[in-house]
């Protein structure tokens, strides 16, 4: 199990090294530099050379990448061009919004999805389970900022039950201070988590349904019936347990999808997370910024299937069995 | 509207029952056929499918309007659904149903074309991998570890907004080739077992080369995941497109694509939602027929799942 795990981790941060040395490349070859005159400013040409000589940008690529290896090496990712400031501070800054999004998604994601999968695998081929069925196919076809925009229509414009975007009251609330302010963060959380939620909890529901229709097969289910149990604890106390080994890798395949979508969602809703930083870095060709984001993306997602691994070889005891791992 | 646009319509409707007809009756004479008709929305998915299909290929006779002709600046900017105009008009006075029908080409276009260069990169890198093994499976597997953890939206943002006017081909081709990693995992799976059969043994003993047994006797039976990882594709590079125009980096503008119509729809949604209603809910509809169908075929093409 250890070796696996030291091996699994190589793997992992070769992975986020592989990605960081394709997004570097890809952004220096492209056309374009981030310091130039431009139809709305003239810039001195002094200004510039001396712009890239201080960014480095006047380097050869090769050593550039070098330096910046070794910069990252030592947990410094650089400075920002458009921000004035580390890279390091405005992720930092980003982060804790992404968190609070993605992560409640992730709550309602697998808490109705998971509740619903159940119910319709208990009622299988049954009216509810057919109709809950297609209602979620329904919202697994949607695309996620369309489902924002519709529901900031409805809720935030129409019934002005929640607000048209943001993360919190600039005026009364410029951060989390006291109880009234952590209502409003929620207040304005509700709408974009929802958007990113109900999407994903569709999909989680069908997994769900799908596994545990699967498991009910066995023939280790059909001894329990066979004992006389009642279906509901044939289902929800055998069946369960090992209907719930899938959905560990689906809570793996949930990070890539939360930060896909968070891009978007993030935008709907005007919510200052990672998303945006990334949209805005790349546009402006901030360089070591861009950088910086897909190191945390990457390795986000890189972190989420190593842990859905990990999760998986704890629960299942055929897989930690064979030692290796998969 | 006039009485032959609706006619057209009709007729649109018309060919698409047919079609779903013919699938129901062709699908019941075999049993994967069988299998595939249990799933009782694969059939509807086929109907909405062969609906959107006959529209955009007769779009300049469903579409009563010149997609990118702005009808009157003055007058008709942001007009609510009417007879005259069914979905309204945005707010360069363009009826939206007109763009809604010829997005439809764009975007089934976009989305078949990146996914067959998906789909046969990843067949062929999955081939490649499960049937040579050793070193060249640990490279391209490798490859596809890297391919999975970069966000997808992430290095397509990148690639379009870093090159500016990206032509709409090479867009097309970037959105294909970033989708092929999770197929080729697929094919190369059943490659492996595959290459171990007797049949394939049988093929090397009377002489084939690599490149003839692959294409002709390994490929053909693992064409389950392949048609199965198409089906879902398609739907998955409609939703990426979508997402791209919305952050007005996907199709330029005036070109209608569902995503793009979204995206200059999205600044008067309070005051004309039906500019970014309509294309969402097309969106949203064609994605689910392709999952119903992708659902369907999953079922009747791997005969040891039962269908549940």
């Amino acid at each position: 199990m250890t070796a696996w795990l030291v091996r699994r981790l190589a793997a992992a941060i070769a992975i986020v090294f592989a990605v960081v040395t394709i997004t570097f490349v890809l952004i220096h070859l492209a056309p374009g530099t981030p310091f130039a005159a431009d139809d709305q400013r003239q810039v001195d040409p002094e200004v510039i050379a001396r712009l890239r000589r201080q960014f480095g940008l006047d380097q050869p690529l090769p050593v550039q990448y070098v330096l910046y290896l070794r910069n990252l090496l030592h947990g410094e990712l650089g400075q920002s061009f458009s921000q004035h400031r580390p890279v390091a501070a405005a992720i930092a800054d980003a982060i804790p919004p992404t968190l609070t999004l993605a992560g409640t998604a992730l709550v309602i994601d697998f808490a109705l999805g998971l509740a619903l999968g159940l119910y319709q695998a208990v009622r299988a081929r049954r009216f509810g389970d057919i109709a809950l069925g297609n209602v979620a196919l329904f919202f697994n076809s949607m695309p996620t900022f369309w489902l924002g925009l519709i529901l900031l229509l409805v809720f935030g414009q129409w019934l002005h039950v929640f607000p048209v975007g943001g993360m919190r009251d600039p005026v009364l609330c410029p951060s989390v201070t006291s109880a009234r302010c952590l209502g409003d963060l929620l207040w304005h959380l509700t709408l974009p988590a929802l958007t990113l939620g109900l999407v994903g909890a569709a999909a989680t529901a069908r997994y769900q349904r799908a596994a545990m229709l699967e498991v009910a097969g066995q023939d280790y289910v059909r001894t329990a019936r066979a004992k006389g149990l009642r279906e509901r604890r044939v289902l929800l106390v055998h069946a369960l347990r090992n209907a719930l080994l899938p959905i560990i890798t689906l809570f793996g395949l949930a990070f890539p999808f939360l930060l896909t979508g968070a891009v978007l969602v993030e935008r709907v809703f005007a919510w200052p997370g990672m998303g945006r930083l990334s949209v805005t870095a790349i546009f402006q060709r901030d360089y070591p910024l861009v950088t910086g984001a897909a190191l945390v993306a990457s390795g986000v997602v890189v972190l989420g299937s190593l842990v859905a691994d990990v999760l998986y070889a704890v629960a299942d005891p055929r897989i930690r069995g064979r030692g290796a791992g998969p | 509207m006039t009485v032959w646009t609706w006619l057209a319509l009709a007729s649109a409707v018309a060919v698409a029952l047919v079609a779903a007809a013919e699938v129901r009756r062709r699908a019941a004479t075999r049993a994967a056929g069988r299998r595939f008709l249990r799933h009782p929305t694969a059939t509807a998915g086929v109907f909405i499918l062969a609906f959107f299909v006959t529209t955009a290929l007769a779009a300049p006779l469903v579409a009563p309007y010149d997609p990118a002709g702005q009808l009157d600046p003055v007058h008709l900017q942001n007009q609510p659904p009417s007879t005259r105009f069914p979905l309204g008009t945005d707010v360069y006075s363009r009826d939206v149903w007109s763009r809604l029908v010829y997005g439809a080409r764009l975007s089934l276009g976009i989305g078949t074309i990146a996914m067959l260069v998906a789909v046969t990169v990843g067949a062929g890198v999955g081939a490649a991998a499960g049937y040579f093994r050793r070193g060249i499976d640990a490279v391209l597997m490798r490859s596809v570890d890297v391919g999975l953890a970069m966000p997808r939206m992430f290095v397509l943002l990148m690639a379009v907004a870093l090159w500016e006017r990206l032509p709409l081909a090479v867009l097309v081709l970037l959105i294909g080739l970033t989708g092929w990693f999770g197929t080729s995992r697929l094919v190369r799976a059943d490659v492996l077992s595959l290459r171990e059969r007797e049949f394939v043994a049988a093929a090397r003993a009377v002489g084939a080369g690599p490149t003839r047994v692959i294409f002709r006797h390994v490929l053909p039976n693992a064409a389950a995941p392949i048609i199965v990882s198409a089906a879902f594709g398609i739907g998955n590079v409609i939703l990426l497109e979508a997402g791209l125009s919305y952050l007005g980096l996907g199709v330029p503008s005036p070109l209608p694509s569902w995503g793009s119509i979204i995206y200059d729809g999205q600044p008067y949604i309070a005051t004309a939602p039906w500019t970014s209603g309509f294309p969402g809910l097309a969106i949203a509809l064609v994605v689910l027929a392709l999952n119903a169908v992708g659902d369907g075929l999953r079922d009747a093409l791997d005969p040891r799942k039962e269908a549940t």
